[in-house]
């Protein structure tokens, strides 16, 4: 039982940094119907960005990550303006084969950037609440929580799922209470006429893509926290993401979040308690059996027969 | 269209013809210089670097040059298998050290045996590569020996350790390790607890470390690569995991401290060798390697030092200028054969090396290490003998 | 393709014919001068020859991706299950169960469409897009079973050794130059099927699907069963070449099959021009040669890793950008048929 209570707990904080990544994908999917292979790939930079910022800049990390994040912005508006916006009217395979060619450029640039080798912020940079150890002659476990039966929580992890939700629940008001998020709604139920409505539906696509690749610095500064920052980690972080976008219905926000949970929980109690052989593929499953099912996805609209 | 392509074929033929060489002794080193791998690459380039500098600058073999020819790779069989033939049908290469990962070995290995060049591995260990070709060849031990040693060196060396979990990454090499390690302990009677497998490129493992904790084991063996080994050890102790942790040769690398950092204290290893329990002769290579290129060698560095050093001393006795590149080829592929006794063995910095009849590498002993103070060291007890 | 008897066509169909005796003859010759004191750099016939045949494989995987892609419109991410299904279908039953390639082959293929048409079955009402995310998780799920069910080939990661080559007449066919006759049989095969199909009552039916599929339904085609049609042969063609593969490579393991190789299919379907045979295996031939074309010819330092993918990126997205309809057709071919 307590087991069962460490590995939810596991799975809560993974499936937060998954709902933070699928945000991006669904949102972006929403407005242009474009699956951004390359989202995976802004969530690695976010994480690298923040390590340069500190190391070889030596900023603190409370600005390092507002400040990566703002980047990590500017790099989704960029990648929209030179890559996705000529393509609009083109066949929606050319904008999907462009942002695959986007991921792969972004990957390989990591790769001879900061080279192969997996990094870590150094943990004398990090806040000292992030750092927890066990001592190993008394067992006690510094800055974290124990939990009943043993298991422990790391005030990391609290953070962690405390900083997901709040920018869930800031991303959901600005959705839904102001003019901007007002546009993208208009504009990912029909972009044409949003644009004879006057709505500069470029602009919006690019403050969505903002929003979008900001929310997934923060996840990959949150992974880099307890694990590598590599030049692959957007790939197999973006997939798991992806699925949970499918999952929660794609185009849905809250379907997103949501689905980031299922997916995350499920993940880890696959590992734990099945095969940790099949971690990632739990989501492919999930994922499959979501399109069999129920192929809108768990909050998506009814019938989504778009071609 | 006819330009675009009219173009790219001038850019193929200027870049596959565009190298001309000159006549000096040209041995490959196929290793993975880039992927998840390069790590390793990199180590077995310095230490192929540091021999052929020292061959050439002692006058070369007989006379000639040697040059090295880096092939990468990338760690995966479907490259290694294109750069494999791109070596056998270069009729200037004599002998291949390499290739690192076993798979690469493996998928090299009938191109090798079907062109007649010597295969010489200073790292695959998976329990079959040397097997089905007379071409293949490797300077360490293989698996079956490692998981075995492991075992024997947890139940015999460290007495108090009781109950024992593998945690190991589903490829073949950890899970081959993870095989021999999981028979011999059952075989002498180790209490094995659990055994929890994850993905290669995995980051977050505390699903399965949370599992292996409510196993309570004394000790658990990481049958795995650096990467994951070293993230492992650091989720483990932030989950409160205090047990002894136990890697391979897979962990072996300068990556791994960097990775696991404070964490990495007291964790052993095994290894085919060790700076710290090795000859003179070792640690003058040691401090020549640092001086050449500011950086101290690894195991890997140390065992293709020693593989470019017994392809040199084969291509040395056995060299003929005047002879086809198949018989020059065959010639090493003997020489490297009649090496089947201690007498006749190879003399490096990481031991003695003889060959059996598959081409595996006979009687040469795994070391363990501790980590220390940030740094590797040898442990104070080693296991001398397998029962 | 509306080929004729030109003097350049019949000089072209020769130089396929003889290709590896080309090769063959540039060894002796740069053997023959290397004794005379002149080296060239010359990479050597067999590794050519290793290399044309690898990208034979890779054209037919074009073609057959293409009928999903290019025929049908739909986005196909996961291809190389299929490739991965034929691979050790033929694999496991040469090399562990000791049956004939000629046996095999077609077993694989048969096996390899049996998954085309599960897999494709729960899209079948639904849109690409479904169909793109389906096909993703197939193959990364093929992938791992290879990988984690050591039962099922006998070692770990998929690590299948010694597949036999296959005889004929007590034949050996083992030689890249038997494999490059080999593959060219199965391609022509498959290139001449796939032709005549695309120019039947089927291969408008796909195009119509592909234009417009509530039309095409209207006008009363079986939209079900010629996708699946497409999913079928599509499937096929994918385990013929990983039956292919298997006797090819000897020694295989999971990682010939990763996800990425799905994506480099793809933008070789992509920079030909979807919905063109020729053109896929245009693309084909120049993708599956470029990562060894580049090889030589840029020797970066190690620490920046191998620059190839960067350029596969760079190409990708400057094709789509200035000439989204690939390299090989000079109009736009959304009516080909």
């Amino acid at each position: 039982m307590a087991q069962l209570l460490e590995q939810f707990i596991n799975g809560l904080v993974l499936g937060g940094i998954y709902a933070l990544i699928a945000v991006g994908y669904t949102m972006v999917y929403g407005i242009i119907q474009l699956i951004n292979f390359a989202h995976g790939e802004i969530f690695m930079f976010g994480a690298y960005l923040a390590l340069m910022l500190i190391t070889v800049f030596n900023i603190p990390f409370w600005v390092a990550l507002p400040a990566s994040m703002l980047l990590c912005a500017m790099l989704g508006m960029l990648i929209d303006l030179v890559a996705y916006r000529p393509l609009r009217d083109a066949p929606r395979l050319s904008a999907l084969i462009t942002a695959i060619g986007i991921s792969l450029v972004l990957q390989n640039l990591a790769r001879m950037i900061w080279s192969a080798r997996p990094q870590q912020f150094p943990t004398e940079t990090l806040p000292a609440f992030f750092v927890s150890e066990v001592n190993m002659q008394t067992g006690e476990i510094l800055n974290a929580i124990p939990l009943p039966g043993g298991g422990i929580l790391p005030y990391r992890d609290v953070f962690i799922l405390a900083l997901a939700v709040v920018l869930m629940i800031a991303l959901n008001r600005l959705i839904h209470l102001t003019k901007i998020g007002k546009a993208m709604r208009a504009c990912a139920q029909n972009r044409v006429a949003s644009n004879l409505m006057g709505i500069k539906t470029n602009q919006v696509i690019a403050i969505t893509f903002a929003i979008g690749s900001a929310l997934g610095a923060v996840a990959g500064i949150m992974v880099g926290l307890s694990e590598n920052i590599t030049p692959t980690m957007g790939y197999y972080k973006g997939v798991a993401a992806f699925a949970a976008a499918v999952l929660g219905g794609i185009g849905n926000i809250t379907g997103a979040m949501l689905g980031g949970i299922i997916i995350g929980l499920a993940e880890v109690l696959g590992a734990g308690y099945i095969s940790g052989g099949y971690r990632l593929a739990i989501a492919y499953i999930i994922m499959i059996a979501v399109i069999v099912i129920r192929p809108s996805g768990l909050l998506g609209k009814s019938t989504a027969t778009r071609a | 269209m006819r330009n675009w392509l009219t173009g790219l074929l001038i850019i193929g033929l200027v870049s596959i013809f565009g190298c001309e060489q000159q006549k000096e002794l040209k041995v490959a080193v196929a290793a993975p210089y880039t992927g998840g791998a390069a790590a390793f690459g990199e180590m077995i380039r310095r230490g192929a670097e540091l021999k052929q500098k020292e061959i050439n600058e002692a006058g070369g073999i007989n006379g000639m040059k040697l040059t090295l020819l880096f092939e990468d790779d990338a760690g995966k069989g479907s490259e290694a298998s294109l750069v494999a033939e791109r070596i056998a049908s270069n009729p200037q290469i004599v002998a291949v050290v390499g290739h690192f990962n076993s798979s690469c070995s493996l998928a090299g290995q009938e191109i090798y045996d079907r062109a007649g060049i010597v295969e010489l591995s200073p790292g695959s260990t998976a329990v079959n590569v040397c097997e089905g070709s007379p071409w293949t060849f490797r300077n360490l031990y293989r698996d079956d020996f490692q998981g075995k040693f492991i075992a024997q060196y947890i139940d015999n060396v460290l007495t108090d350790l009781e109950s024992v979990a593998v945690f190991f990454d589903n490829d073949d090499y950890g899970r081959g390790l993870r095989n021999a390690f999981v028979a011999e302990a059952e075989r002498i009677g180790l209490n094995l607890v659990a055994s929890e497998a994850y993905e290669r490129d995995s980051t977050n493992f505390k699903a399965q470390l949370t599992s292996i904790k409510a196993k309570n084991p004394d000790a658990i063996f990481i049958s795995g690569l650096f990467q994951e080994a070293g993230l492992i050890v650091k989720q483990g102790r932030e989950a409160g995991i205090t047990a002894q942790f136990f890697g391979a040769d897979g962990v072996d690398s300068p990556d791994f401290l960097t990775i696991a950092e404070s964490a990495a204290e007291g964790v052993y290893l095994t290894t085919p060798f060790t700076f710290g329990a090795a000859g003179a002769e070792a640690k003058q290579m040691a401090a020549n390697f640092e001086a050449f290129h500011g950086v101290a060698p690894d195991t890997w560095a140390a065992l293709t030092y020693d593989a470019v050093g017994m392809i040199a001393e084969a291509l040395e006795k056995t060299y003929n200028p005047e002879a086809t590149i198949a018989d020059n080829r065959t010639a090493i592929r003997e020489h490297l054969a009649s090496l089947d006794t201690p007498e006749e063995g190879y003399e490096g910095v990481t031991g003695l090396t003889y060959f059996d009849i598959n081409g595996d590498t006979v009687d040469k002993p795994a070391y363990v290490k501790i980590v220390k103070d940030g740094q590797f060291v040898a442990a104070e007890k080693q296991l001398s003998e397998l029962k | 393709m509306k080929d004729k008897l030109t003097p350049k066509n019949i000089i072209f169909a020769l130089l396929i014919c003889f290709l590896p005796l080309l090769m063959f003859a540039i060894d002796d010759l740069v053997a023959l001068l290397s004794q005379s004191g002149i080296y060239l750099g010359w990479p050597g016939g067999e590794y050519m020859l290793r290399i044309i045949v690898r990208a034979g494989v890779y054209m037919m995987l074009a073609v057959g991706l293409n009928i999903v892609c290019g025929f049908t419109g739909l986005l196909d991410l996961g291809y190389v299950c299929f490739y991965l299904i034929g691979g050790y279908t033929a694999g496991i039953l040469m090399a562990r169960l000791g049956v004939s390639y000629w046996v095999a082959l077609p077993l694989a293929v048969l096996h390899g469409t049996a998954w085309g048409l599960l897999r494709g079955a729960p899209t079948l009402r639904l849109t690409g897009d479904y169909f793109a995310i389906v096909t993703f998780g197939f193959a990364e799920l093929f992938f791992r079973i290879v990988r984690n069910e050591q039962w099922l080939v006998g070692a770990p990661n998929g690590q299948l050794r010694g597949i036999p080559s296959p005889t004929l007449f007590g034949i050996t066919f083992n030689q890249n130059w038997h494999n490059y006759y080999h593959i060219l049989i199965l391609l022509t095969l498959v290139v001449f099927i796939t032709y005549r199909l695309q120019h039947s009552r089927v291969g408008r039916a796909w195009v119509a699907i592909r234009e417009d599929e509530q039309a095409a339904e209207s006008m009363g085609i079986n939209v079900s069963r010629y996708k699946s049609l497409a999913f079928a042969v599509s499937a096929a063609i994918g385990g013929l070449s990983g039956a292919f593969i298997a006797q090819f490579q000897v020694n295989i393991s999971a990682p010939f099959f990763e996800f990425w190789e799905s994506i480099l299919i793809l933008c070789m379907v992509v920079l030909g021009g979807m919905g063109s045979i020729r053109g896929a295996m245009i693309g084909a031939a120049i993708l599956g040669s470029l990562g060894e074309i580049l090889r030589p010819g840029l020797i970066i330092p190690y620490q920046f890793g191998n620059p190839r993918y960067l350029i596969f990126g760079i190409i990708l997205i400057l094709l789509m950008r200035f000439r989204p309809s690939g390299l090989s057709l000079k109009k736009h071919n959304t009516n080909t048929a």
